[in-house]
């Protein structure tokens, strides 16, 4: 089990996102903001591309084309002398930590990954085993957030107390690599611990909470109606448990949830009267953060101007 | 450096299916596969059990049988990779795993091509941009279910990111680097025979043009907006009390 | 001591033509006369005339030294030993040449045999000119035994002990013993396929503990520390205050009159107990005991409140809370640990709710559900529905407690009334199996707990046979009921109870606080949500924190989960990695109390004869330490049995009660002041110069496994050349740089160095330092490394080491 003191706050590459920038890039301007007011020293690349998760788990790309190109994004973490890497999704967050592994620890995939660098004339991309550690220098940005919890609790502005929230924490995050996780993978409470020392009141259980959000990659377009069923079934339990927002940490679940809910809604005829946010806007919000202009929730299918006027944000 | 090299990581040659699965890259040497007991675990906890026919306990089963006809069961293309059958199994197997080497057997065999049909150009896409994006098909299909609204957002993406001081979507690579890779790890070869296979099988519905999408920028080439340079967050302080 | 050939005699047993057939026993006779040595042959030298002709002639021509060219010394060594003391020699002035097993049988040719047995005698006479005399080692073992753990094995063993006549101590941390046995209500019968009342079968041996004279049972208390060696241990036992005297009749008035209500341990933390309290109705001693954290006048409380309710109350006087714990040091020759286990946490295993559901409970917490003594009194139903509890009310229990006869006809009465089902009685119950057991992820364990399956099959069939209206379904991944448990599992099911083969995945809370498991039946392959008011899970046996604790503070091994491990899981199953500790019971490893029982026996058995054998002569080789040499540099302390310490004038002594004589100490200290007494390197040399002829390949065999290994190439009348010779050892460790050189020079043509394989404990812990030992001589030899050899010898391959014999005895 990982340990929070384990969680740098140095020299972290914020790995950007590809669902987040196109869809909610708020959630980067709002965890840059934390950053910056957590004191915590990172960087971000305009070298980094995309993890390749999207092609990766629509069966598209093979494991070597996926190693490789983590270990592109490794060289540029160690060219700019950033090398923990913290992720905003938690499926860059398993590509990333499965290429380290597999380079690590499986010479055949290190060395024909190099050789195809090196062939393409592409030198300064070789990796190194142990350049990277999977354990100790890939993260998830929720990570880093929450081994600062006590500092976000001195420095909350907004009254969130009352506030019922309950958390839906990335499956490619706990369930990919449990013993690597932050407390006990059946039953992650990271988002728990950061929005509970921002003021929330977090439901400490709720049926289906360790059911995925539907997305499921190709799902979400092959078989849509699965996809949706999965996401109702969780919608549903959140409404029986009667909470006013849904906190995530991955953009492809905000995506199923924000985006899919209206749709849902429409499809199942049922209505839903929470709204959804990543954990960094809701900790940025906290902190005092313009919801607009920070957390950029006028990207959200589902409006959030009641939510932010009953806290007295707007 | 041939294809089937390439291949040869993801699904080595095996006695079995068994021993392809073990053997690929994608699977950890800790796999439990041999060691499954049949519980259950995966099944009771899958969500695509639960709302479909599939069935990751079976699935192992199968693949200990070394039964080839699962490359042939529909309900591979059901799993979600949300892993938590990995995640429950007593002994640490992985169906979630083992389901990506069998799509990728399924594949090999042309089985299954249907489902990517749309997806085989995020490669072009990526080697372009150095990102991903939804592929165009899906993104006509979400613009219909979404509606205006969120056609709008797509559209005032670009000046949404420039206020909150982000910077380009593209990736900057002077040395087409994502390209180079992407050749040389055989990806479009790959790629270019599942569509050569597509297309011989008559399988493919086609692209339909999208009014939608047209709407939306960034779609097709490169549109550098707000190339910041690298480095710390630049954009407002204001907010910072 | 050197003495001259003449003070030097050779027996040589013909064994009736075994020996005499294959050598030419006249020749040897000359040749060994032509050196000057004395030498008598005989028909049979094991028989009474020939151990009196050995004896009569070693006085009547007053011999120093003497060979005996015989079978083998595995056989008749001791009684050969008895002679030559009997006749007033020192038992290190006798060898015994084996003529018979490794020369006799073994090299058809009579010209060779003859003259390997030649040079055998030679070697050994040469030899015998290097002996000194050993002293006896004579230890003197305490004749006491300290128990520590108060459960069903602690139990078992102590009276097995006791009974067996040596003084035990029985140790307990709680206030009365009893274990977990005595939590659970009912113990399952599979011969009658009944269940049966645990507390009638515990509460009699527990009162016999208490009366028995040769025990004295210390409750409240811990082990503090262990000091002195095997065989004389001192133990510093911390006795925490009960603040009630011995003089209390448990009349229960103190806990009547305590305002304080607290959680009860023993129920399984409900809230039935008073701050004064006996454990358990039936505790022994029955002795009632406040607990400090919870007592008003003891600091539980606020301050400035204050009570003394009991001591007012108490009509004899037994109560002093100014009592104050003690420290005792007990004096034992040996330990048996029966520290037991306990249950896991089962909120490690969240999904399926325990500690978050009311509703969801441990098969433990059931069986308090179901015990009359328990919260509900014995009532099924589910904890929501017992939000008020039951006030513990210790007077009527007591009175049940009196009398048993009483107390069986009130359980008789609890069964009629229960009969009748009431609302609040569930009616679907889903047993969950293996929580926290064969699971290998972080949290759980990777073994089966063996009496989980039993334990649900027990608790099953008591709900259905007390309330038929109940579901009882069980979940599990293979029902376990090993042996003769296969009848009461056929009965379980003839009684309605259901099974359902599959995992559950996660258990879920209704509004109405019941419950839904979800699950794939496996058989019928359908995912199902049963819907249950109440889920019991079978949670893995896991080591006490008490046996955590104990394998610290003694020192011993535990297994990766924590169990306190074995010698060797076959042959010496209940000694721990500590000569005269042993262990018992779920301390070891997971087991029900059948096994418990039988395995309490065994240590108690292991620990008699231990403590029995005293005072011990040591026959076997052992370190000896030259204080003359000796600095205290302590490097030899890295001995694999910790044989050797520093004592308190800075000198390393032997525990000869640990020492094998392994030799592993003898190149670790550079003063060459340790030696194995009776294989020192002079001993060794001699009978290397005296045994090798050029050509020949040297063996060093070691004296156990592998000596017995080459023994039985002559029973099985296998043959190699007469050219191999056999040297033995304590262990291929004592062999040095030295001797093969010496070796080599001789003319050796390759030597080979014979090892136990690691299949018992002390080759286990050779073996390694012996491939070291080797790799390393085969580097130093140079050149000559080539010819250096390793092998493993088993018991069974025979064949394999005579081909060995021939292979490399034909290399020149
Ligand atoms: S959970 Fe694991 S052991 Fe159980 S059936 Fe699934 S793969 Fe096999
Ligand atoms: S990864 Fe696939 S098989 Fe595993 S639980 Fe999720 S959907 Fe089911
Ligand atoms: S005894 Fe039965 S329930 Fe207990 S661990 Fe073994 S198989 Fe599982």
């Amino acid at each position: 089990m990982k340990k929070m003191e384990d969680i740098p706050d140095r020299k972290l590459l914020l790995f950007k996102s590809c669902m987040v920038s196109q869809e909610y890039p708020g959630i980067e301007k709002a965890t840059k903001y934390l950053f910056d007011r957590l004191g915590i020293d990172y960087f971000v690349s305009e070298e980094q591309s995309c993890c390749t998760g999207i092609g990766h788990y629509v069966d598209l790309y093979g494991q070597l084309t996926t190693t490789a190109i983590a270990a592109r994004n490794f060289a540029v973490a160690r060219k700019c002398g950033y090398p923990n890497i913290a992720c905003m999704c938690s499926t860059c967050y398993a590509i990333n930590k499965e290429a380290c592994e597999l380079l690590n620890g499986n010479e055949e995939v290190r060395a024909q990954v190099n050789s195809v660098f090196r062939e393409k004339g592409l030198e300064d991309l070789v990796y190194a085993k142990g350049d990277l550690d999977e354990r100790t220098n890939i993260f998830h940005v929720l990570e880093v957030i929450f081994s600062k919890k006590e500092l976000l609790t001195e420095m909350t502005e907004v009254d969130f107390s009352g506030l019922k929230a309950a958390a839906h924490h990335a499956c490619h995050y706990y369930k990919f690599r449990p013993e690597d996780m932050i407390g006990n993978p059946e039953n992650p409470r990271l988002i728990d611990g950061v929005a509970g020392a921002c003021g929330a009141d977090m439901l400490r259980w709720y049926e289906d909470r360790s059911l995925t959000c539907g997305m499921g990659f190709a799902q979400l377009h092959i078989h849509k109606d699965t996809s949706l069923k999965v996401t109702q079934t969780k919608l549903e339990s959140l409404r029986k448990a009667g909470v006013e927002l849904l906190l995530h940490m991955c953009p492809n679940c905000h995506i199923q949830y924000d985006r899919c809910q209206p749709v849902i809604e429409k499809e199942f005829g049922s209505e839903y009267d929470f709204v959804h946010m990543n954990i960094a806007q809701f900790a940025a919000l906290a902190l005092g953060a313009d919801p607009y202009k920070v957390c950029g929730l006028q990207t959200h299918s589902v409006p959030l101007e009641n939510f932010l006027e009953k806290y007295g944000i707007i | 450096m041939t294809l089937i090299q390439i291949d040869e990581y993801d699904t080595p040659a095996g006695k079995s299916l068994a021993e392809t699965i073990k053997a690929s890259i994608r699977t950890p040497d800790s796999l439990g596969l041999d060691r499954c007991i049949q519980c259950g675990a995966c099944t009771a906890s899958c969500p695509a059990a639960r709302f479909t026919a599939y069935n990751p306990r079976l699935l192992v089963k199968r693949v200990l049988e070394n039964d080839r006809g699962v490359l042939e069961d529909e309900t591979l293309w059901n799993c979600f990779y949300c892993y938590t059958c990995q995640l429950r199994c007593p002994r640490n197997n992985s169906p979630a795993k083992l389901v990506q080497v069998l799509r990728q057997l399924a594949l090999n065999e042309g089985i299954g091509l249907e489902n990517m049909e749309h997806f085989l150009g995020l490669g072009e896409f990526f080697a372009a941009h150095g990102i991903s994006q939804v592929p165009e098909h899906y993104l006509g299909k979400m613009a219909e279910a979404l509606g205006s609204s969120w056609v709008e957002f797509k559209r005032d993406l670009p000046a949404i990111r420039a206020e909150l001081g982000l910077g380009s979507l593209d990736i900057r690579d002077e040395r087409k680097e994502i390209r180079s890779i992407l050749e040389g790890t055989g990806h479009f070869e790959r790629a270019e025979s599942l569509r050569a296979r597509l297309k011989e099988s008559g399988a493919s519905e086609g692209i339909e043009e999208n009014k939608f999408l047209n709407a939306i920028p960034g779609k097709n080439k490169s549109e550098d907006i707000n190339l910041e340079k690298n480095g710390r967050y630049s954009g407002p302080e204001a907010l910072i009390v | 001591m050197k003495a001259s050939p003449e003070k030097t005699a050779a027996f040589i047993c013909h064994c009736s033509g075994n020996i005499s057939d294959h050598i030419d026993i006249r020749s040897l006779k000359n040749a060994l006369k032509a050196g000057g040595i004395s030498v008598f042959d005989f028909e049979y030298l094991c028989s009474s005339q020939g151990q009196a002709l050995i004896k009569d002639r070693i006085s009547r021509h007053s011999f120093e030294k003497v060979v005996i060219g015989s079978c083998t010394p595995s056989k008749h060594g001791q009684l050969f030993k008895k002679c030559v003391r009997d006749a007033g020699l020192n038992p290190a002035m006798l060898e015994i040449a084996n003529l018979r097993e490794q020369c006799a049988w073994v090299h058809p040719e009579v010209s060779e045999a003859t003259e390997k047995a030649l040079s055998v005698l030679k070697g050994k006479i040469r030899r015998l000119e290097k002996a000194e005399p050993m002293d006896a080692v004579v230890i003197n073992i305490r004749q006491k035994a300290l128990v520590i753990g108060g459960g069903i094995a602690g139990i078992a063993a102590a009276l097995s002990l006791a009974d067996n006549g040596i003084p035990v101590y029985l140790i307990e941390k709680n206030t009365s013993i009893g274990g977990q046995m005595a939590k659970i209500g009912k113990i399952f019968s599979p011969d009658k396929l009944a269940e049966e009342c645990a507390m009638c079968s515990l509460s009699p041996l527990m009162n016999e503990v208490a009366s028995h004279p040769a025990i004295t049972l210390i409750t409240s208390a811990e082990i503090e520390n262990l000091s002195g060696s095997s065989g004389n241990f001192t133990v510093k036992v911390r006795k925490n205050p009960r603040y009630v005297l011995d003089s209390c009749v448990a009349c229960s008035r103190c806990s009547n009159v305590c305002p304080v209500l607290m959680e009860n341990e023993f129920n399984c933390g409900h809230k039935d107990r008073k701050a004064i309290s006996l454990r358990f109705s039936q505790s022994v001693p029955k002795t009632y005991a406040i607990d400090p954290g919870h007592c008003l006048e003891l600091g539980g409380k606020k301050e400035g409140e204050s009570c003394g309710k009991c001591v007012d109350a108490c009509r004899v006087g037994a109560i002093d809370l100014g009592q104050q714990p003690e420290v005792l040091e007990l004096e034992v020759g040996a330990i048996v640990v029966a520290t037991g286990f306990e249950e896991y946490d089962c909120s490690l295993k969240p999904q399926y709710g325990y500690g978050i559901f009311e509703n969801v409970v441990t098969q433990t917490e059931l069986a308090r559900i179901l015990g009359l003594n328990g919260p509900t009194r014995g009532k099924l139903m589910r904890p929501s529905d017992n939000k008020e509890g039951f006030p513990a009310n210790n007077i009527q229990e007591n009175k049940i407690q009196e009398n048993k006869i009483q107390e069986n006809k009130i359980q008789e009465n609890n069964l009629q009334e229960n009969h009748v089902s009431t609302p609040e009685v569930p009616k679907r119950i889903v047993m969950i199996q293996c929580v926290g057991s064969r699971d290998e992820k972080a949290g759980g364990n990777p073994y089966c707990s063996r009496y989980c399956c039993m334990a649900a099959l027990k608790h099953a069939n008591l709900i259905r046979k007390k309330y038929p209206e109940t579901e009882v379904t069980i979940c599990y991944i293979d029902m376990r009921a090993f042996g003769l448990y296969e009848n009461y599992y056929r009965a379980v099911q003839d009684m309605g109870v259901k099974f359902l083969r599959g995992r559950p995945a996660e258990v879920i809370e209704k509004g109405d606080k019941s419950l839904v498991v979800r699950v794939e039946d496996t058989l019928k392959q359908e995912l199902l949500e049963l819907p249950a008011d109440l889920v019991v899970l079978s949670a893995a046996m896991v080591p006490s924190e008490g046996t955590q604790e104990i394998a610290r503070t003694l020192n011993l091994s535990q297994d990766e989960s924590g169990f306190i491990k074995e010698k060797h899981s076959k042959l010496k199953p209940v000694d721990s990695s500590t000569e005269g500790i042993f262990v018992c019971g779920t301390a070891q490893s997971p087991k029900d109390i059948t096994d418990t029982i039988s395995q309490a026996g065994l240590a108690a058995a292991r620990a008699r004869a231990y403590i029995t054998n005293s005072p011990r002569t040591l026959e076997h080789e052992l370190a000896s330490v030259n204080p003359l040499l000796c600095n205290g540099c302590g490097k030899c302390q890295a001995c694999p049995f910790e044989a050797l310490s520093l004592n308190e004038n800075g000198r390393i002594v032997v525990d000869p009660l640990l020492c094998t004589g392994c030799g592993y100490c003898v190149e670790l200290c550079e003063r060459e002041a340790v030696r194995v007494t009776g294989f020192t390197a002079q001993e060794l040399l001699a009978e290397i110069d005296g045994v090798l002829e050029e050509g020949d390949l040297l063996t060093f065999v070691n004296s156990g496994i592998a000596y017995l290994t080459c023994d039985n190439i002559g029973n099985s009348v296998l043959s190699y050349p007469a050219n191999v010779k056999t040297v033995k050892v304590p262990t291929n460790l004592v062999v040095s740089l030295e001797m093969l050189e010496h070796a080599f020079k001789k003319g050796a043509t390759a030597v080979l160095m014979l090892e136990d394989a690691p299949d018992n404990p002390k080759a286990e812990t050779i073996h390694p330092f012996a491939v070291e030992h080797f790799e390393k001589l085969k580097t130093r030899l140079g050149e000559n490394g080539k010819r250096l050899y390793f092998k493993k010898a088993y018991v069974p391959n025979t064949k394999g080491l005579a081909e060995t014999f021939t292979l490399l005895a034909g290399e020149s």
